[in-house]
């Protein structure tokens, strides 16, 4: 090997060494402000969503609000029969619940003691789920 | 010492990461913010524009995580972060030009370090970085990433969005100064040595 060739490899080697033993300063807390600052980012990302979805949600109300609106004002027929469809539907029904609350009071009463346990169970089972998909976020602590 | 978790789950350690585990990322910032104010600092950034480019990059990694293939080295994808966001702050603030110029003023801005870490480096490595903060930045960055982090030619061209030619001859470029910058100081060493 050249002299040339040693003393290039020399110099590489005192190079790299010297090149690893340098250090910058770093603030002591940088970590943490680091953390710090990524959660805040990540909580605003969440409320922007959240924001987001309301202005959604509040903007399709007033567009359907809006296409209703001129529907009625374009096609007035269609929307009264529409309407009226509804309401003698809705009438109907209505009437119809009504003459069976009579029955209904009368079979309760035949058999209330199941109607007590099934109404007990239906409401423990609802509460249950409710607990389950939204305990952790209703729970005030 | 407790182990950290790179060092006790390596393949599990980037799962971490993408899942957001806070632990994880603090262990991750600890691991190379020292990395990041190196490129900083050697692209000629004062300290408080360092931290806010670090700070920067370390964002971008954050969100850059999921989309990290790991193909290349977290270290050589950190670095390539890291450059971007210092050179585009060098471009917003008009400074670009600094890349390549021989920055004879940057260098009494960089003497900002305390006695204490002072202390801490021989001599002859205050010498070399002395002289290597008397490089154009993108020849001193060259010189940084081949024989501070032992990366490749090939790697260095990623991180630095060059030619492979390119950062070539910022490297025999940046070693050939060094050599004359550096040939005076050392040799007055080994004279004193004597």
């Amino acid at each position: 090997m050249s002299t040339d060739k040693l003393a290039q490899d020399r110099f590489d080697e005192m190079l790299a060494q010297a090149l690893k033993r340098h250090s910058e300063p770093v603030p002591g807390d940088f970590t943490n402000r680091m953390l710090r600052q990524i959660r805040e980012i990540q909580e605003q990302k969440i409320l922007a969503r959240v924001t987001l979805q309301q202005r959604l949600a509040l903007a399709a109300c007033f567009v359907f609000g809006g296409i209703v609106i001129v529907a009625a004002t374009v096609f007035p027929d269609i929307a009264a029969s529409v309407i009226r469809s509804v309401t003698v539907n809705v009438t109907e029904r209505a009437e119809s619940l009504i003459d069976r609350i009579p029955q209904t009071i009368k079979a309760f009463s035949g058999e209330w003691q199941f109607y007590t346990i099934l109404g007990a169970v239906s409401g423990f089972a609802i509460y249950s789920l409710v607990e389950l998909f939204i305990g952790d976020r209703v729970t005030i602590t | 010492m407790a182990k950290k978790i790179w060092q006790q789950q390596k393949g599990n350690f980037l799962q971490l990461l993408r899942s957001g585990d806070e632990r994880a990322f603090a262990e991750f910032i600890d691991k190379y913010k020292q990395t990041v104010f190196l490129c900083c600092r050697s692209l000629g950034l004062r300290q408080d524009e360092a931290e806010d480019v670090a700070s920067e990059t370390f964002f971008a990694a954050y969100k850059g995580l999921r989309w990290y293939s790991g193909q290349a080295q977290l270290s050589t994808w950190l670095w390539s972060i890291a450059y971007r966001q210092a050179v585009n702050y060098l471009r917003k603030n008009r400074r670009k030009w600094q890349l390549l110029t021989e920055p004879n003023e940057q260098v009494a801005q960089n003497q900002e370090r305390g006695p204490m870490l002072a202390a801490q480096h021989s001599e002859e490595a205050e010498i070399v970085w002395a002289a290597v903060e008397r490089l154009p930045r993108l020849w001193a960055m060259a010189v940084i990433l081949h024989y501070r982090e032992d990366k490749s030619i090939a790697d260095i061209a990623k991180i630095m969005k060059a030619r492979k030619n390119t950062v070539k001859t910022y490297l025999f470029r940046g070693r050939e100064r060094l050599r004359q910058l550096l040939a005076a100081p050392l040799e007055e060493d080994v004279d004193v040595d004597r």
